[in-house]
C-alpha cells in the first residue's frame, strides 16, 4: 500500500481550494470456501483495492473512488470529486460542517495470532467437512437433506489520511461460518441456520478465531436443538404471557430498534429514500421508551468482535456509546457532520465497507447490556410463557417503530419449568412496548456476527449483535 | 484502460500457469450518483471501478476470484495467488467443462451514449427539477437518488469465447413526505430519452397526499392489490427460487416442482438476458453461454429452473446461459401483462388493501415460502371495490407458494422496477392477489 497515493489526493485536494479533503486507501482480502451436500463449490477470492475521496466546499459534500492507482488518476479523481462539490452548491440547504475533533496518528489492529494469509483454502474447505460430517445425518429423527456450509476469512487495511492532520493505519482480520440447512420431518421441509437467524458465527481476529469459537461443538449441539425445534407443533398462548428471549433474538432487536433508530443521519432525514427515518427526533434525547431494565450500548472497541475499530473513517477514536439508559434514550450515533447539527461532538460511528463506499454512520457492536439473573432466576419468575430462544423471520418498519421476530426454537414454561416445543410463535411488537415490558435481564452476555445493510450504494457492514436472556412482561404472541 | 487487452492478459496468464479451463470478465463501471433529502442535496458520488472476474480449473480442481486491482502486476500476482489455491484444492466430483464457443450472441440497443457522458449539470439539473416538482405537487419534503450507470464488460475464455458488450441505465428513487405520511416514486431507463422522473415525483407527491388522513383497520385477511414496486419485490424472491443452486440448496420452495401449477394460470414469468428496457442487460453469462429468454413459469406450470453449465449436467438439462459460476441466477425478470385497469382491480375487493410499496422481506421458511413484508408509503382500506382512507402499520404475513396461486387478476399496465429493493430488474404489472393475511404489530 503505498501511503503517498493517499496523501497525494490531499495535498491536491487542498490546491485546488476545497475546505476539506479526505483520502483513504483501502483494501480487502477475502476468502470464501462453501460445501453443498458434502461437496465442494468452487472457492471465491476476492481483492478489492483503491481509493476514495471525499472533499467539501462551500458546505457541499461530494465522495468519489477510484481503483486506478496512478497520479494522473488520482489527480482526475480529486478534480472531478471537486467539480461535483461545486456544481451542487446551488441545490445545498444548510451548508455541511464538520464537529471539531482531536484528529487520531498511529497504527491500530485487532489481535491477530494466526494470520488468514497463511491458511490455505483446502484447510477451510477440511472445516467445513468437519462441520458436515457432525451434523449431516440430522438428529432425533430429522433428516438434514440439504446442507449448505460457508466460511469466509477477511483481511482489511486500510491508510486514512485528512487535510486535518489525520493518519492512521489499520488491519482487521475476520473469520465467519455460517450455514443454510432443509431440514426434513415428517414428509415437511424446514429452512434452518446455524446459527439461527440467517446469523454467523464470526469473530476479528486471526484462524485462532476457530479455536475460540469451537464451531464443531456448536454445530452439533444447535443441530440438534434445532432439529427438536422443527418437531415442534404446539401452538403458544394467545392470551398475554411473560416471554423468555434468547441472546440471539434481543441481540437482534437492540441493533433493529434501537441501535437504527439511533443513527443521527437517519434522525436527520439522510437515509430516507433508502432504510427509511427514524422515530426519534432531533429533540428526542431524554425520551423515555422503555422500562428501567432497559439498557443498550454500541461498542466498537469489544476485542475479537466482528465491528471491531479503534478510529473511525473520519480519523476520530472510538469508544462506547450508551443507546438506551434505564429506559430513557441516552445517545445517538453521529459522526461528524451530524454531531455539528446537533452541536455535539463526534462519537466516531463513521465506517466505509469499501473504497468506492462513502464513509456513513454504522453500528459496530449493538447489545443489551447484562443484568443480574441467571437463566434458572428469569424462570422462576414466570407462571405461564414462552421461551424463545432462537428465530428465523423478522422485521421491522422505516421508522423503526413496528417489527416482528418469529421463534425458531421455542418452548412453553409452566411454573417456572421448560416443557414441550413451540412451533414459531410470533413477537410482533411496537418498540415502546417492547423495551417497556423488559423486566429482567440475563448475566449470560452472549453475541452473534451479522451483516448490517445500508446506504446506497448499499454497504454491508460486519456487525455483532448481542445480548443476555431477557424477560418481558404480559405480552401477547401469535400465530401464523 | 481497454477492458478486452485486460481479459485476454489474464486469460494467458492464467493458461500459462496450467489453468485448464477458464473464463475472464473484465468490468469498467462508471456510476454517478447524486442523493437529496428534505429538500437538498447531501452529496454526490462518482465513482470508476475496473474490476476482474477470474473462473480457473486445473484437474477438476476450480476456483473463482475478483480482483479491482487491476495493474499489471496486481493482476499476475492475484493469477498466481488464484492458481496455486486452486491446486491445493480437491477435485471435484462433478466437475463439468466450460462451454465451447463460438457462441452467436444476441444484440441490442440498451446503450445511451448520453448516460455515460452525463452531461456536466445534468443530474443536478434533474435533483432541482424533482425536488420542485415534489412540492409543487403538495410534498413538504422529499428525499432520493438519481443513478446514472455504464458498464462495459468483457469477457474470454478457453472455451473459445471472445466478446464484448456495453450497456446503461439511469435510476430515479424518490419518497416524498406529508408529516408522518409518504409516498414513493421510481423512474427507470435504459435511455434518457424515456427516461421520466418528473412523472415519478408527481406520482409520490399525490401518494403522499392521499396517505395523509388515516384510519383505523383489523388483522386478518383480505383480497390485496399491490403495485409492480411490490410486485417486483415479491417476484424476485421467485426468480432466485427458480435458480437450480437454491434447489440443489433446499433453500427454494420451486424444488420438486418442476412441470407442476404453481401459480394461478394467468401468471407467466420469463427472464431475460436481454430484452428491451431490461436494467441488467447481458448477453453473456459467466461463463460465455449466450444468455437467451427463458419462460420460468408458463400459465402457471414451473417450466424450468435456471441452469449454468455445472448445475444443468446434475439436472440433466442444458445450459439457461444463466450463470454465476456457482449460482446461476436471472438477469432481468418479466410477468405478463393482463387485461386490466388498476381501477378495475381495485373494483374487484371486497374488503381489503392497496399497497403501493414495501420493504423488508424476510422467510421464516425458504424451503415453504413462509414470509413476512412490510407495506410502507402509501397504503390503503378499500372495501366493496372503493377506497376508504389511508392505513399504517400493516404486514403481509403470507407464504409465496400460496399467493401466486391467488393472483385473481393483473394489469395491462407493466413498469420496469429497480431500487433499492429490488435487486433483479423485473417489468411487472399491478396485481390482485385473494386471501392474504395482514397482521398488525401489538402495543
Amino acid at each position: 500500500m503505498d501511503l503517498d497515493l493517499a496523501k497525494l489526493a490531499v495535498n491536491y485536494g487542498l490546491s485546488l481550494g476545497v475546505d476539506y479533503v479526505e483520502a483513504r486507501l483501502h483494501r480487502t482480502i477475502e476468502v470464501g470456501c462453501l460445501l453443498k451436500n458434502s461437496t465442494p463449490e468452487p472457492t471465491i477470492l476476492a481483492d478489492s483495492f483503491g481509493l476514495g475521496v471525499r472533499v467539501r466546499y462551500k458546505g457541499a459534500l461530494a465522495f468519489g473512488a477510484t481503483n486506478i492507482l496512478s497520479t494522473q488518476s488520482i489527480k482526475d479523481l480529486v478534480e472531478e470529486v471537486f467539480k461535483r462539490a461545486k456544481a451542487s452548491i446551488n441545490l445545498l440547504g444548510e451548508p455541511i460542517k464538520f464537529s471539531c475533533e482531536e484528529m487520531g496518528k498511529g497504527v491500530w489492529s485487532a489481535e491477530e495470532k494466526e494470520k488468514l494469509e497463511d491458511v490455505d483454502v483446502q484447510t477451510m474447505l477440511n472445516l467445513l467437512k468437519e462441520l458436515d460430517n457432525e451434523i449431516k445425518n440430522g438428529f432425533h429423527g430429522v433428516s438434514f437433506t440439504n446442507r449448505l456450509l460457508m466460511v469466509e476469512t477477511s483481511v482489511e487495511e486500510k491508510f486514512y489520511t485528512n487535510s486535518e492532520g489525520a493518519e492512521l493505519r489499520s488491519r482487521v482480520p475476520r473469520v465467519s461460518i455460517s450455514s443454510f440447512i432443509n431440514a426434513t420431518y415428517d414428509g415437511r421441509n424446514h429452512t434452518i441456520t446455524i446459527p439461527a437467524g440467517y446469523a454467523a458465527l464470526g469473530e476479528s481476529g486471526g484462524w485462532e478465531v476457530v479455536k475460540r469459537l469451537d464451531p464443531l461443538t456448536f454445530f452439533k449441539e444447535e443441530g440438534s436443538n434445532l432439529a427438536k425445534a422443527v418437531k415442534s407443533t404446539l401452538n403458544p398462548p394467545l392470551e398475554p404471557i411473560d416471554v423468555i428471549l434468547g441472546p440471539d433474538v434481543v441481540g437482534l432487536v437492540a441493533h433493529e430498534s434501537s441501535g437504527h433508530p439511533a443513527e443521527a443521519d437517519r434522525i436527520l432525514g439522510r437515509e430516507g429514500a433508502q432504510a427509511g427515518e427514524s422515530y426519534l427526533k432531533i429533540d428526542s434525547l431524554g425520551l423515555r421508551i422503555g422500562s428501567s431494565e432497559a439498557y443498550v450500548s454500541d461498542d466498537p472497541t469489544i476485542p475479537h468482535s466482528m465491528g471491531f475499530y479503534l478510529y473511525d473513517e473520519e480519523g476520530v477514536k472510538a469508544r462506547k456509546r450508551r443507546l438506551i439508559e434505564g429506559g430513557v434514550i441516552k445517545e445517538y450515533l453521529h459522526n461528524r457532520a451530524t454531531a455539528n447539527t446537533f452541536s455535539t461532538k463526534s462519537n466516531a460511528a463513521s465506517r466505509s465497507v469499501a473504497y468506492n463506499r462513502e464513509p456513513i454512520i454504522r453500528m459496530a457492536n449493538t447489545y443489551v447490556e447484562p443484568g443480574d439473573y441467571t437463566f434458572a432466576e428469569l424462570l422462576e419468575g414466570v407462571k405461564l410463557g414462552v421461551y424463545i430462544k432462537s428465530f428465523m423471520e423478522w422485521n421491522i418498519d422505516d421508522i423503526r417503530m413496528n417489527q416482528r421476530y418469529v421463534g425458531l426454537e421455542a418452548y412453553l414454561i409452566e411454573q417456572g419449568e421448560l416443557k414441550a416445543g413451540v412451533k414459531a410463535p410470533i413477537l410482533e411488537v411496537t418498540t415502546p412496548k417492547f423495551w417497556s415490558s423488559v423486566d429482567a435481564r440475563g448475566k449470560d452476555l452472549q453475541f452473534k456476527a451479522a451483516s448490517c445493510g445500508k446506504g446506497d450504494p448499499m454497504q454491508g457492514a460486519p456487525v455483532w449483535t448481542g445480548g443476555p436472556h431477557i424477560r418481558l412482561r404480559s405480552i401477547k404472541l401469535g400465530v401464523r | 484502460m481497454d477492458t478486452e487487452v485486460t481479459a485476454s492478459e489474464v486469460l494467458d496468464h492464467l493458461v500459462r500457469l496450467g489453468a485448464e479451463d477458464a473464463s475472464v470478465i473484465a468490468a469498467q463501471i462508471w456510476e454517478r450518483m447524486l442523493r437529496f433529502n428534505n429538500n437538498a442535496l447531501s452529496v454526490t458520488k462518482s465513482i470508476k471501478d475496473v474490476v476482474v472476474f477470474v473462473y480457473a480449473s486445473i484437474g477438476r480442481r476450480r476456483i473463482i476470484g475478483s480482483t479491482s486491482n487491476p495493474t499489471q502486476n496486481a493482476l499476475k500476482d492475484f493469477v498466481f495467488r488464484l492458481i496455486e489455491s486452486c491446486k491445493m484444492l480437491e477435485p471435484n466430483p462433478h466437475y463439468t467443462h466450460l462451454p465451447k464457443g463460438p457462441f452467436s450472441y444476441p444484440t441490442h440497443g440498451n446503450y445511451d451514449p448520453k448516460i455515460e457522458s452525463c452531461e456536466e449539470s445534468l443530474l443536478e439539473d434533474y435533483a432541482k427539477q424533482i425536488i420542485d416538482q415534489a412540492i409543487q405537487k403538495g410534498g413538504k419534503r422529499t428525499a432520493g437518488t438519481i443513478t446514472a450507470e455504464a458498464s462495459k464488460l468483457s469477457i474470454v475464455s478457453t472455451g473459445g469465447v471472445r466478446q464484448s458488450d456495453r450497456s446503461t441505465r439511469i435510476l430515479l428513487n424518490q419518497r416524498v413526505f406529508i408529516d408522518d405520511a409518504s409516498g414513493h416514486g421510481l423512474a427507470c431507463s435504459t435511455h434518457l430519452n424515456t427516461f421520466n422522473p418528473l412523472k415519478a415525483a408527481e406520482e409520490a407527491a399525490q401518494y403522499a397526499k392521499k396517505a395523509v388522513n388515516r384510519g383505523p383497520w383489523s388483522e386478518g385477511v383480505y383480497d390485496i392489490v399491490i403495485s409492480p414496486t411490490v410486485a417486483a419485490d415479491l417476484i424476485q424472491h421467485v426468480g432466485e427460487a427458480a435458480s437450480a443452486f437454491a434447489v440443489e440448496s433446499g433453500i427454494s420452495f420451486l424444488a420438486d416442482k418442476l412441470n407442476e401449477q404453481v401459480a394461478c394460470d394467468l401468471f407467466t414469468l420469463i427472464d431475460h438476458g436481454v430484452v428491451e428496457g431490461s436494467l441488467n442487460t447481458r448477453i453473456f453469462d459467466d461463463e460465455g453461454v449466450p444468455t437467451r429468454d427463458n419462460v420460468i413459469i408458463e400459465n402457471g406450470v414451473l417450466k424450468t429452473y435456471l441452469h449454468n453449465s455445472s448445475t444443468a449436467e446434475r439436472f440433466k438439462a442444458a445450459s439457461t446461459g444463466s450463470a454465476g459460476i456457482i449460482a446461476p441466477h436471472p438477469w432481468n425478470l418479466e410477468v405478463n401483462a393482463g387485461s386490466r385497469s388498476l381501477d378495475e382491480l381495485l373494483k374487484e375487493v371486497g374488503e381489503g388493501f392497496y399497497i403501493t410499496n414495501n420493504w423488508y422481506t424476510r422467510f421464516q421458511n425458504l424451503r415453504s415460502g413462509e414470509y413476512s413484508t412490510l407495506p410502507r408509503d402509501a397504503a390503503f382500506y378499500i372495501k366493496s371495490g372503493e377506497v376508504k382512507h389511508a392505513v399504517a402499520g400493516l404486514r403481509i404475513s403470507d407464504s409465496l407458494p400460496r399467493q401466486l396461486k391467488n393472483i385473481a387478476a393483473t394489469t395491462e399496465e407493466r413498469r420496469w422496477i429497480y431500487w433499492w429493493e429490488v435487486q433483479t430488474p423485473t417489468l411487472t404489472p399491478y396485481m390482485l392477489i385473494k386471501q392474504t393475511k395482514v397482521t398488525k404489530a401489538v402495543g
